[in-house]
């Protein structure tokens, strides 16, 4: 019984000093706004629409940050998509301290502004992970140079990466 | 032939067993000396101290009630800095499983496994949690005071008592815990709960103990009966 005794300490302490806490974060804190591009194609006579995924032959995306001394949004020197080749989505990071994400997405030749109006939530993870901002789509926008419209698909924008915008053309 | 064997079987001494023991058969208090290292184990950043009461029916079941203050006082590698402090309790049954020997001392030494509910509701606070925003540029820091974590888990537990001077015992006890009460999704859980460990949804646990029982019936009388 006595070495029976002994023998049980040693693999608890074993078991407890192999117990070593894991201080480095392993989850996802991925939290982007994900835009697919389509294609709209109207039949011969004009009675059904054929959507098909578009592919941009080159993208270049920069955020527009809103400049309170000239009271204008001015294009940030910090390139999302630097001219990106043969590309049908993209994936933009929202402004987790402000409600309002404004873009310059120049497709192509066509240069439009893509304005987002999302409101924007704490999502606490962990000691290691810390909080993530996550955010709900209220509203997008766009001008209309080379994009004909743009639609919410789903307006929780979490660590999930689907598809929250769609761009048609 | 035939009537020799059915006296043969009338004659046969038929031996049964007649359990006296006591039902209550003494208290005994213990106090866990293993969590006396873990400010050592664990750097200073946890500690927990416990106690416990436990009665002796029929030699067979052992009800416990364990209670116990714990805490903890970290600073992640991100600088996020929490603290909580508090008690817990825990309540349950071991059931021993050392068999005595017929025609021997009676043994006192213990094999127990056993299960435990704890319960434990210890304020704790959560600072410095910061938001970058990389992109568009700014930064938030959040601060979580006053905090409440109301937390219930369920223990299995297994060990041994030995008896190393009258009424004096040591031991060991090995938990396997399992949180009951989950958190939801996105919201500021505890990193760790008083009497649990690390908020993890399942920890191991050990205590070695150290115990006096009082003696209230002492004697084990087990009678045989033989009956012809």
């Amino acid at each position: 019984m006595r070495y029976f005794h002994i023998i049980f300490l040693l693999i608890s302490i074993f078991l407890i000093q192999s117990c070593v806490v894991d201080e480095q974060c392993r989850q996802n804190k991925y939290v982007e706004m994900k835009v697919d591009f389509f294609h709209v194609k109207a039949s011969a006579k004009r009675d059904t629409l054929t959507i098909s995924t578009l592919t941009i032959d080159s993208i270049t995306v920069r955020g527009l940050a809103y400049n309170a001394a000239t009271s204008k949004y001015e294009a940030k020197d910090s390139i999302i998509y630097n001219n990106s080749k043969s590309i049908s989505t993209i994936d933009l990071p929202l402004q987790k301290l402000s409600t309002v994400s404004k873009y310059q997405v120049k497709l192509n030749k066509f240069t439009d502004t893509l304005t987002v109006v999302h409101t924007n939530t704490d999502s606490y993870l962990s000691l290691e992970c810390g909080c993530l901002k996550f955010h709900t789509i209220n509203s997008v926008s766009t001008t209309r140079h080379f994009v004909d419209s743009v639609s919410i698909s789903n307006s929780n924008v979490n660590t999930s990466h689907a598809e929250n915008i769609r761009i048609y053309k | 032939m035939f009537a020799s064997n059915a006296e043969a079987q009338t004659t046969k001494k038929k031996v049964k067993e007649v359990d006296n023991t006591p039902l209550f058969n003494g208290i005994s208090i213990q106090a866990d000396a293993a969590s006396l290292l873990s400010p050592v184990l664990f750097s200073g950043e946890r500690y927990s101290y416990e106690a416990g009461l436990q009665v002796d029916l029929k030699h067979k079941y052992y009800p416990v009630f364990e209670l116990g203050f714990a805490g903890a006082n970290k600073i992640s590698n991100n600088d996020i800095e929490f603290k909580t402090s508090g008690l817990f309790g825990r309540i349950g049954v071991d059931f021993n499983f050392m068999k005595q020997k017929k025609d021997a001392k009676p043994t006192t030494n213990l094999f127990l496994v056993g299960v435990r509910l704890g319960m434990s509701s210890s304020p704790y606070s959560i600072s410095n949690v910061k938001i970058i925003d990389n992109y568009w540029g700014g930064n938030e820091i959040l601060n979580y005071p006053d905090q409440i974590s109301s937390k219930v888990w369920f223990e299995v537990v297994a060990g041994i008592r030995v008896e190393v001077l009258k009424n004096f015992y040591m031991g060991w006890t090995v938990r396997n815990k399992n949180m009951l009460t989950q958190d939801a999704t996105g919201a500021v859980a505890p990193w760790y709960v008083p009497g649990f460990g690390l908020n993890n949804g399942g920890n191991w646990g050990f205590n070695y103990n150290l115990g006096y029982k009082f003696q209230l019936q002492t004697k084990i009388s087990t009678k045989i009966k033989t009956k012809k």
